[in-house]
């Protein structure tokens, strides 16, 4: 029987010789992201040129509790280390324990999404909207194609989390733990730097 | 710092506890009373390190063939420029 961590190496189209070296998948996956550092880019420069506009920004109108912005971005820190972690297992050729790190990292993204259904619940009730100012309007434009990612995120992990219950699968689609990885960490690095920019300024 | 001649599971625990520490500092700092601007930067500087670590170690750009590499720098290199633009624009202004 293929181990997985044969299965990674040998797999489907990661193991295609290309002209970088790269399995297409991964450079396809390295191009798309630098594509999505563009997007948030523009997002979070327009963000920047607001808020420089605007010396009082964002007032006593435009509060977030930073505790649950902290709690928050230690679940993503924490989501990036298990989607590490099952990879690394998957290396090893230990699909079960590529399951429960996929799982927790499933459970962690589901985890913030749920914090940040709430953050927005409370700031709805207080009938703050995105047309409330434009504080509000960059909150939840931000926050909210952010959330956008990390529920893409979520569903990417899923897909793989189900290829690891079948062998046949899993040794054709071990090498998108490696591409779910990737865009995981992305998502996380985009977090990084929403939180201050958001919570902290 | 962490080398990758260590196995995976310490690396990866060792990064997680920078990338926390690192965010815990710039939660704490930002409430001192320091000059907004000192803050702003000390923060962004954190959190660049912090990305930088997630891209180097989980992202294994470290190990990794260079063409990622400079495939991850061009859209930096773009908001560097795009930054240029913004204040430089707003330097015109003043």
């Amino acid at each position: 029987m293929m181990s997985q961590a044969q299965a990674i190496g040998a797999s489907g189209h990661a193991n295609v010789p290309t002209a970088t070296g790269i399995p297409n998948g991964k450079l396809g996956m390295w191009i798309f992201l630098a594509s999505e550092v563009m997007f948030f880019t523009g997002l979070i420069g327009a963000y920047i040129v607001l808020r420089l506009s605007h010396p009082a920004w964002p007032g006593s109108e435009g509060h977030l509790i930073v505790h649950i912005g902290t709690i928050n971005t230690l679940v993503l820190i924490c989501s990036s280390t298990t989607i590490v972690m099952a990879l690394a297992a998957a290396h090893r050729g230990a699909t079960p324990a590529v399951r429960w790190w996929l799982l927790a990292t499933i459970g962690l993204g589901a985890l913030f999404l749920t914090i940040k259904g709430f953050e927005y619940a409370a700031k709805f009730s207080h009938h703050i909207v995105p047309s409330t100012n434009i504080f509000w309007s960059c909150y939840f434009v931000l926050t909210g194609f952010h959330a956008l990612h990390v529920l893409g995120g979520i569903v990417f992990n899923t897909l793989v989390l189900a290829w690891t219950r079948d062998e046949r699968l899993w040794a054709e689609h071990a090498h998108r733990l490696e591409l779910a990885g990737l865009y995981w960490h992305f998502v996380d690095i985009v977090w990084i730097f929403l939180f201050p920019l958001l919570y902290l300024f | 710092m962490a080398s990758s001649s260590q196995s995976p599971t310490k690396l990866y625990l060792m990064i997680w506890a920078w990338l926390a520490g690192l965010m815990l500092i710039g939660v704490f700092l930002s409430e001192l009373p320091i000059p907004k601007a000192t803050i702003v930067l000390i923060v962004l500087g954190l959190s660049s390190i912090k990305a930088t670590l997630v891209a180097l170690y989980y992202m294994h750009l470290k190990m990794d063939r260079w063409v990622l590499a400079l495939v991850a720098l061009v859209p930096l290199v773009l908001i560097v420029l795009a930054l240029s633009v913004v204040f430089a624009g707003r330097l015109v202004q003043l």
